[in-house]
């Protein structure tokens, strides 16, 4: 639980890419962490790399900067709809070709989109380092994007989108509150697109998006695993050295205003077992002063059966199955903080919404103990050890701090968790969560019908 | 994400296949005083450590007016003990970003433990108060049966799940394999405290354990700590019964279950074989061949070609007891009918026509050089060797199976897809409209 919820928090990040002309390597101070040799072609690309030898094994991660909040309404989805034509084939390698070689290989290969960013992994013995980046670089610019080839890839998004979001009631009322709080900003849709979007989109469109954002200067490499660095950078020149620079893809400039009234929606559907509560207010992100403090409230709340909304109402009240407050420190954009909780039969949202609200009172009302903040920061800094444990979650993590400015950003996360007080938590829960400035977002069974009485 | 993380599917994989490494170099295996088998895998790398330790005490020991006992009672470990309630244990090691957790499925119960390296005596003393003095306090049993009544109740809106608990008793009639391992909202409202107790006296025991400890942590320590805090743990004179091994070939049947969903959910499953059977090789190849990869024939006809799925896959999912083997898809309700006509379509030519000498090694590189990929972190590599010393694999499986994954010919292939791919031996069950 620990481990799954510590990665999930790596969710969504910044461009902006600082940069140094030369490779440099870089040994910082804290837990056990491996060096990082970082390096920025002439064309842009950002390269990091980290040596593990303890597994013969390599990740080789690509992230591009782009993601749903690059979208614009009417076209939603492309970022996701374009992630899944990226193994679909370019002139050298054919449809299916890419995973194929990967598997024959003996690697694993698999792609996602968020709000922020796509991207490409691969896990591979790594004496096929040489292989991962022959594709990688293909397919940054070398796209087919074949019409026939998108509207059969089309049915499949549909058919993903009906998987993880129509016929899921959870994911229904997800989708409703993100495109109730949020007015102004792209994060109001639904990564995945709305389904006549998906339907719409044209190749027309997907190139363009391809040949906007799928460049080496809108891209960040990382390679983790039994490599040499010298050895990995030079293939990594070789590859994708001589792909030209692209054009700079245009900042993202919505801005959501500020929200000075009360937002409420119900979702009701016919196979929602039981009811879902989630209470969520717009609060700012990582660039934030109070970012710390936020990150260590929802670890407060929500991690583990010590955790204040599991002991308080799962275990003392009765009322809920499952409880907890989210928090995405890494968001590129300000985000949302979400209250959730499922209801035990028997229970009625309006108690439980009550129920969520008084914790939230208490939290301005009265100080976090200190065994509960000091619990919290075990818990933060046990997970970025735990996170050392596997090449994937490292590549991960340097990825998408990179992507927030710069992974030497992962240095400064610690230490300002330890800065954070009592009185913190205190003021900032006070400050964003205001009970009349809340967006609350309901699920509930659909009333039995009349036939069926 | 452009294939759906297959979990379950992944994690019988873990149990059942395959290392490229050398089998010394994975793992040092000893039988304490008790009876209790120590595997231990040093990787002093990170300091963190995860200790597994496995019991016979899965649902298929669950009697059968007591469905989900063995999962209620491996819940109820840690909601107290002789020395601590479970708020007191949850504090204790949440205090140092640890986990302890206790959970039972199919075939066995296991005790998890994640900590740091710094806070492993501590971990183990609660390891061990869980393991052997669990108080089973009354009032966090109605808790823990109010909990898993309305998991089972959510879970009823997640056609996969309903497909599940459909299919099971259709592939292992008669057999516990075909119960639900949680049980159901009615047998769990029906437990009882006295069967807790029993339950865990009869089947918490050392004989028929094994403890798994990975990470930065030595053998002789391990050996050492786990003797000051396991000292007393004995085995009832009691021995456990043998379970039966399921049929191997059943009726196929089929089931509709009609839910307000734009999808359709489709499982196909039937009996197959474990590891100790020489088709079991040669039946992973062919699995993969089919519906394992994205280069296989389900996931390029029915996704790639057609566009008719988002998910479809087929895997051989081995027990300690028994195997199923699964086919599923998801599609809009108005392609079912083609959807399955490919489907069976494919699995049938897998026994009538050879497969392609590129398919064969697509599937034996694959199955041979992903293997390390499924070690590389300490959890995985816990997973792997507790499951491997509860099915009976040996140590030197991951050799062996190499071995046999190579030496599949084609021939090999059909023969065992004509024998265990056969559409007409599957039951089916649809959930949608």
């Amino acid at each position: 639980m620990l481990r799954s919820r510590a990665l999930a928090l790596w969710t969504l990040v910044v461009c902006l890419g600082v940069v140094a002309g030369a490779a440099a390597q870089t040994a910082p101070p804290g837990p056990a962490r491996l060096a990082v040799t970082d390096a920025t072609l002439d064309n842009g690309l950002r390269v990091l790399i980290q040596e593990d030898p303890r597994n013969p094994v390599v990740a080789v991660q690509i992230f591009y900067r782009v993601g749903s909040r690059n979208e614009l309404p009417g076209a939603t989805g492309l970022a996701h709809f374009l992630e899944h034509m990226m193994f679909k084939g370019t002139p050298t390698r054919g449809r299916g070709e890419i995973s194929r070689l990967i598997e024959l290989n003996g690697g694993r290969d698999n792609a996602f989109t968020t709000k922020d960013m796509t991207g490409y992994y691969v896990s591979i013995a790594a004496d096929r380092l040489d292989l991962v980046l022959g594709i990688e670089a293909d397919r940054m610019r070398n796209l087919l994007l074949d019409p026939a080839e998108i509207d059969s890839e089309r049915q499949v998004v549909m058919e993903e989108r009906r998987t993880r979001i129509d016929d899921d009631p959870e994911g229904v009322v997800y989708e409703a509150m993100s495109s109730m709080a949020y007015l102004a900003h792209p994060y109001r849709w639904p990564i995945i697109g709305w389904m006549s979007d998906i339907a719409r989109i044209n190749p027309g469109e997907l190139r363009a998006f391809y040949d906007k954002y799928y460049q080496p200067n809108n891209a960040i490499l990382v390679i983790a695993g039994d490599v040499k660095a010298a050895q990995a950078l030079a293939l990594v020149r070789r590859y994708f050295g001589p792909i030209p620079r692209g054009a700079t893809p245009a900042a993202v400039t919505a801005m959501e205003p500020a929200q000075s009234d009360e937002r409420r929606v119900i979702v009701r559907k016919a196979d929602a077992q039981l009811p879902v509560v989630n209470i969520a207010w717009h609060v700012p992100n990582y660039k934030s002063a109070d970012a710390a403090a936020l990150e260590l409230l929802s670890t407060v709340l929500s991690e583990g059966r010590s955790s204040r909304l599991y002991r308080h109402l799962v275990y003392d009240k009765r009322m809920v199955l499952a409880a907890g407050g989210e928090y995405s420190y890494t968001s590129l954009d300000p985000t949302l903080f979400w209250f959730y909780a499922t209801l035990l039969p028997g229970q009625t949202a309006e108690a439980v919404e009550q129920a969520l609200l008084a914790e939230v009172e208490q939290l301005k009302a009265e100080p976090v103990p200190a065994e509960e903040l000091e619990r919290a920061r075990n818990q933060i800094e046990a997970s970025f050890v735990w996170q050392q444990d596997s090449v994937f979650s490292r590549a991960s993590v340097l990825g998408r701090y990179e992507m927030m400015g710069s992974w030497h950003l992962l240095d400064d996360f610690l230490p300002k968790l330890r800065a954070v007080t009592p009185a913190d938590l205190q003021r900032v829960a006070r400050l964003y969560f205001a009970v009349d400035r809340k967006n609350v977002s309901i699920l509930l069974p659909a009333p039995a019908a009349p036939a069926a009485r | 994400m452009r294939h759906l993380t297959r979990w379950l599917a992944a994690i019988v994989l873990v149990t059942t296949t395959v290392s490229a490494q050398a089998a010394g170099s994975l793992a040092h295996r000893e039988i304490l005083p008790d009876g209790t088998v120590l595997l231990v895998a040093e990787r002093p790398a990170i300091p963190i450590v995860v200790v597994r330790v496995s019991v016979p005490a899965g649902a298929v020991r669950d009697p059968a007016d007591g469905l989900g006992l063995a999962n209620l009672t491996a819940e109820l470990l840690t909601r107290g003990t002789a020395g601590r309630s479970g708020p007191e244990l949850d504090r204790a090691i949440e205090f140092v970003g640890g986990s302890l957790e206790a959970d039972a499925g199919r075939d066995g119960a296991t005790i998890s433990l994640s900590v740091l390296k710094k806070d492993l005596p501590l971990g183990l003393d609660l390891l061990a108060e869980v393991l052997l003095h669990p108080s089973f306090p009354a009032d966090e049993l109605g808790r823990k049966v109010a909990d898993i009544q309305a998991a089972l109740r959510r879970s009823e809106q997640s056609p996969e799940a309903i497909a599940g608990r459909t299919l099971g008793p259709l592939i292992f009639p008669g057999h516990p394999y075909g119960r639900p391992a949680a049980g159901t909202i009615e047998s769990v409202g029906k437990l009882t405290r006295d069967q807790v107790v029993a339950f865990y006296r009869l089947h918490y025991r050392p004989d028929g354990a094994n403890i798994v400890a990975v990470g930065d942590v030595t053998t002789a320590e391990i050996r050492q700590a786990l003797r000051q805090r396991l000292a007393s743990w004995t085995a009832p004179t009691t021995a456990l019964p043998p379970i039966p091994r399921p049929a191997a070939t059943v009726a196929a049947e089929s089931r509709r279950i009609s839910r307000d969903l734009s999808q359709t959910t489709v499982v196909l499953g039937r009996p197959a074989i474990r590891q100790d059977d020489p088709d079991y090789f040669p039946l992973a190849v062919a699995t993969y061949v089919l519906g394992g990869g994205s280069a296989s024939r389900l996931y390029t006809r029915v996704r790639e070609e057609k566009g008719l799925a988002y998910s479809v896959f087929a895997a051989v999912q081995p027990g300690r007891y028994g195997a199923s083997y699964v086919v599923s898809l998801q599609t809009r309700t108005d392609s079912v009918t083609e959807a399955v006509r490919l489907v069976r379509e494919e699995m049938a030519r897998m026994g009538r026509e050879p497969v392609s000498a590129a398919e064969l090694d697509l599937a034996k590189s694959y199955l041979i050089g992903s293997f390390p990929l499924r070690l590389d972190t300490s959890g995985k590599l816990a997973g792997f060797l507790g499951a491997v010393e509860d099915q009976g694999l040996g140590l030197d499986y991951p050799d062996r199976y190499k071995e046999r994954i190579a030496r599949v010919t084609i021939a090999d292939a059909q023969r065992v897809a004509a024998k265990y791919l056969d559409p007409a031996t599957f039951s089916s069950v649809m959930v949608g409209k």
